[in-house]
């Protein structure tokens, strides 16, 4: 176990470095400049802006300069935002991103594993079926609409709650909003992979079993059915996770929230290589980790796999 | 599998849009408030919330280019200057008074003795000269830099050019020296002859430079001094350096070692003038910023620029703190904990992607006029979101095109609704080097055939345009005026271009649209007027032009390299009130317009208008030079922008202006709605005058 552990986390590292280069490549390859914009610079003026930045020098040595940098944990600084460093960026922007993303999942896990486990237990009645319709429609309703339809009812309509911002940040009626609206889908995805898991679950020969024993039905389901049937929704977990702690691109928008999302569609916009490679490095590196994670659970939770 | 939903922000905008579309059916039907949009209840402090725009690249003045920082930085920076918030003229702001020459090449500017930093360091002239300096400083490496060119020696120094000094002597190499007399009447004539030489860097400079030694009216040879009203008598006053600054032009050749041997080697006189000699690079103590005595700064150029001090208010020429630079680096001065600011605002806190918070300075020299407490400026990049804040009362201000234009219906008859023109024009600009568009009968066919005032009219937030500077907003400038809009005749003049039946009438058949494009970076309104274009030109002769839009930087790039065939989407917006702002755009062989148009002629136009002292007389002759490249087509002119933003009534002194630039320290919260705006505040006089 221990070594699966270490040479996963070893072949982490020339993953990210894989993924880093393709993203410099990706860049060098797009046209345009971070100091591009409607006026043309006179020629003198970018050489200037190439020199101060060391975009003059040959491309390995460029390539060199910042891969030696990476390796020691450094990205660098933004070449849009003066004086910003990457390392500075992220460790702002990503408690934004991952409190929004952690709050909405356990909302989500919450109220999913509730509506999933209770629309199982009474299959077919309309408690199923009505939860059923409204994680239908979570799923299909992306978050770049049902965002203003909740800020026109309850910003507009009634002034409840603001309409954007961070404010004071977490918690505050400003969270609200883009907390509802990030976790809406995930809401919807858990109750009805809860609902399957559980279907499959309370058909299973050892629930038959705990009922013959003569346990109550809360029993059979709080101790037995429930632990087997979230595995789906385990299994689902670490990825989600991964996607929301690393910021949500539409809803930060929305919302105007400081998150790591707005930084990383800007950043592309405006080519800004180190914020580009910082935040794409990260993204990479959360994502490893958290299937590695999803991977040990396993190991954890189902007896017939062994590392 | 993970829903996540990545989009591109413009599909997201649009989405938005199409929602806000219901927002505003749903809102309409509440009847609490006809006169303005949503909330109306003053904040609670004396603060104002104004929505500028998204993050700002960083609070050094000479940094950004762009406007939305430009609006924060005139709360944390002052310069000589501040922009009239209504009529955008110059006003005194760190200068107190200014006097020009009598050939209005150089600017001597009185500094108020009580104007302090934030830290309660007085301001002298020689801030000034630090901050001129180190925004023309090459290792610096401003991107508004060449807005500073008009100072002598600034270009050459930010160019890292060379000056040609005789070891022996100390003596510098004279541009006279080499161009020689003989050619310089000659040079005048045709300012592009010089203009033929490889490096524009350094040609540019020999034009401007070339400019004041030939303009005739140009005193410099007068003892070293220059001539000023007989009133302006400190002006006058001498020193070693306006000596230096004001002896005939120094040779400027280019820094870089290889370019400047090629360019040598390829002028024999020349060569023979720098043999034995050495190359001095230009350093920024060589230009013509000077600080007299600690409150007299004054500014010497190389050509007259009637212009200039309308230009001190912009932010590149703002006043930053030597002090907190030097000891804190070019680009770490700017962090909260650093930061040393001149404005009538001090920064308070700076989150980025959240809000910038700016308190009352009290060391401000005019402390006691400004009105607010706190400005809020919050970093909000959608404009769906940015109306929605407004709305619900969370924002009291929004930038200038934030109001989209679907909602327009709803929001134009209302009372906060600030409707101005702007000194910002759209148009379409041409490849006139690539057929069939290199022909001026083809240009001006495509021109006429585009019906400008529905455009207008469809457009809602714009006024139609067929000049080049945007309508009405330069007082006493005769604008001429374009090509109307004439299908009849467009298609004459296809016709007469080749483009004809057996008859001799126009036929589309013939015309080859598979060699035209129209190209525009990606956005849904540019998509709009592009689509709006097209159906005109299909409509009025039967042509269709494919259309292609393309991603921002990628489209930059296209169109500046002149890669495109046929049109490309051009904007412009105004660095200062005055024509030439605009104008410049073709000036000059390596000019800016991306078109590849470029006539000596018009150089010449632009040459003598500049270096005319009457202020009418120089319109008349700027306008005449507008004309003529407007003849040529180089450009389809589409419309001038209009403010398109929300104010609420209760927020005073903050009005329309042409470039959206608000002097903050005159802008309050009004809680007696009886003096509330509204509609449009009036702006036709200066604050001055109240």
């Amino acid at each position: 176990m221990l070594n699966f552990i270490i040479r996963r986390l070893i072949v982490t590292i020339p993953m990210v470095l894989i993924v880093v280069t393709l993203t410099w490549g990706l860049i060098r390859m797009a046209p345009g400049n971070f100091y591009s914009s409607e006026k043309t610079l006179p020629p003198a003026v970018e050489k200037n802006i190439r020199e101060r930045y060391g975009l003059d020098k040959p491309w390995y040595v460029q390539y060199g300069k910042m891969m030696g940098s990476i390796l020691v944990g450094d990205f660098g600084y933004s070449l849009k935002y003066e004086g910003q460093s990457v390392n500075g960026i992220l460790a702002r922007s990503l408690p934004v991103s991952a409190i929004l993303g952690v709050s909405a999942y356990l909302l989500a896990l919450i109220v999913g594993v509730v509506a999933g486990t209770l629309a199982a237990l009474k299959q077919n009645s309309r408690l199923d079926y009505g939860s059923m319709a409204l994680a239908m429609l979570g799923i299909s309703l992306p978050n770049f609409v049902l965002g203003p339809i909740l800020v026109l009812i309850f910003s507009l309509t009634l002034y409840w709650l603001p309409p954007a911002r961070w404010g004071s940040g977490f918690p505050s009626k400003n969270v609200i909003l883009p907390i509802l609206t990030l976790s809406a889908i995930y809401m919807a995805y858990i109750a009805r992979l809860t609902r399957s898991g559980m279907l499959e679950v309370l058909r299973a020969d050892y629930i038959r079993t705990a009922r013959a024993k003569g346990l109550t039905e809360r029993d059979v389901v709080v101790r037995h059915a429930v632990r087997g049937g979230l595995m789906p929704v385990v299994s689902y977990t670490g990825p989600a996770l991964a996607f929301l702690i690393t910021g949500t691109v539409v809803v930060e928008r929305i919302f105007a929230l400081p998150g790591l999302g707005n930084y990383f569609i800007n950043a592309n916009l405006n080519r800004d290589e180190p914020l580009i490679i910082g935040i794409v490095a990260f993204i990479s590196i959360m994502i490893l980790l958290f299937n590695l994670l999803v991977d040990i659970a396993y190991a954890f939770i189902d007896p017939r796999i062994r590392y | 599998m993970f829903p996540n939903f990545r989009m591109h922000r413009l599909q997201i905008t649009a989405v938005c849009l199409a929602l806000s579309f219901l927002a505003s059916a749903c809102a309409s039907g509440e009847a609490s408030n006809t006169e303005f949009f949503g909330k109306v209840q003053p904040p609670a402090e004396n603060t104002l919330r104004y929505i500028s725009g998204s993050e700002p690249e960083s609070l050094d003045p000479q940094v950004s280019t762009g406007q939305p920082e430009g609006r924060v930085y005139m709360a944390l920076f002052e310069g000589l200057v501040e922009y009239d918030p209504k009529t955008m003229e110059p006003i005194p702001s760190i200068a107190e008074r200014w006097v020009p020459n009598n050939s209005l090449s150089e600017f001597v500017f009185y500094i108020r003795k009580n104007a302090r930093w934030s830290n309660g360091d007085p301001i002298t002239a020689h801030d000034f000269v630090y901050s001129f300096r180190r925004g023309l400083a090459p290792e610096f490496a401003a991107r508004n830099a060449p807005l500073a060119y008009y100072i002598k020696y600034a270009q050459a120094y930010n160019e890292k050019a060379v000056f040609v000094r005789d070891p022996q002597t100390g003596q510098f190499l004279l541009e006279k020296d080499v161009k020689g007399g003989d050619t310089a009447t000659n040079e005048n004539a045709a300012p592009v002859a010089t203009n033929a030489a490889p490096a524009p860097a350094k040609t540019e400079t020999a034009a401007s430079a070339k400019n004041t030694t030939t303009a005739g009216e140009h005193p410099e040879n007068v003892g070293g001094v220059s001539e000023f009203p007989p009133d302006a008598t400190d002006a006058t006053r001498d020193s070693d350096f306006h000596h230096y600054i004001h002896s005939p032009s120094r040779l400027v050749l280019n820094g870089d070692e290889k370019k400047r041997a090629k360019e040598i080697e390829a002028d024999p006189k020349l060569k023979a003038a720098v043999a034995g000699k050495e190359f001095v690079t230009i350093r920024g103590e060589d230009i013509g910023v000077e600080a007299v005595d600690d409150y007299t700064f004054r500014v010497t150029l190389s050509q007259s620029a009637p212009y200039f001090v309308g230009m001190m208010g912009h932010q590149f020429f703002r006043l930053v703190p030597r002090k907190a630079i030097e000891k804190h680096g070019n680009t770490n001065w700017t962090q909260p904990q650093n930061i040393i600011t001149c404005g009538p605002f001090k920064l308070e806190s700076w989150k980025p992607y959240n809000e910038i918070v700016v308190v009352r300075d009290p060391m401000n020299w005019d402390a006691a006029n400004v009105k607010l407490d706190r400005i809020i400026f919050p970093a909000v990049e959608d404009t769906t979101t940015m109306m929605n804040l407004y709305k619900a009362g969370e924002a009291d201000t929004v930038a200038n095109h934030n109001v989209p234009i679907g909602w327009l219906d709803r929001i134009r008859p209302l009372k906060d609704y600030m409707d101005a023109p702007e000194a910002a024009i759209q148009y379409y600009q041409i490849n006139v080097k690539k057929p069939p568009m290199d022909d001026k009968r083809v240009r001006k066919a495509f021109n006429m055939a585009i019906d400008k005032n529905a455009l207008a009219q469809w457009r809602r937030v714009v006024k139609p345009l067929t000049a080049f500077t945007p309508e009405g907003l330069f007082p006493g400038y005769p604008q001429p005026k374009g090509d109307p809009f004439d299908p009849a005749a467009a298609k004459k003049l296809l016709a007469d271009a080749g483009y004809k039946d057996a008859s001799g009438n126009f036929d589309p058949k013939k015309f080859p649209v598979e060699q035209v494009k129209l190209v525009y970076n990606t956005k849904e309104e540019n998509k709009q007027v592009a689509e709006f274009l097209q159906a005109q030109w299909k409509q009025n002769l039967g042509l269709t032009i494919p259309l292609n839009n393309m991603e921002w930087k990628t489209f930059l790039k296209h169109r500046s390299g002149l890669e495109y065939v046929g049109f490309a989407r051009g904007a412009w917006v105004g660095d200062y009130m005055d024509p030439f702002t605009f104008l410049n755009l073709f000036y000059t062989e390596k000019n800016d317009s991306g078109t590849g148009w470029h006539d000596p002629k018009f150089d010449a136009m632009i040459n003598q208008a500049n270096s005319t002292l009457d202020p009418q007389k120089r319109y008349e002759l700027l306008a005449k030079a507008e004309a003529y490249m407007l003849d040529a087509q180089p450009i389809i002119p589409l419309y001038t922008n209009a403010t398109n933003f929300l104010k609420k009534p209760y927020v005073k002194g903050l009005y329309p202006n042409a470039g959206t630039m608000h002097a903050w320290k005159y802008v309050y919260i009004e809680r007696d709605p009886a003096k509330w705006d509204r509609g449009v505040p009036d702006m036709s006089k200066s604050i001055l005058a109240e």
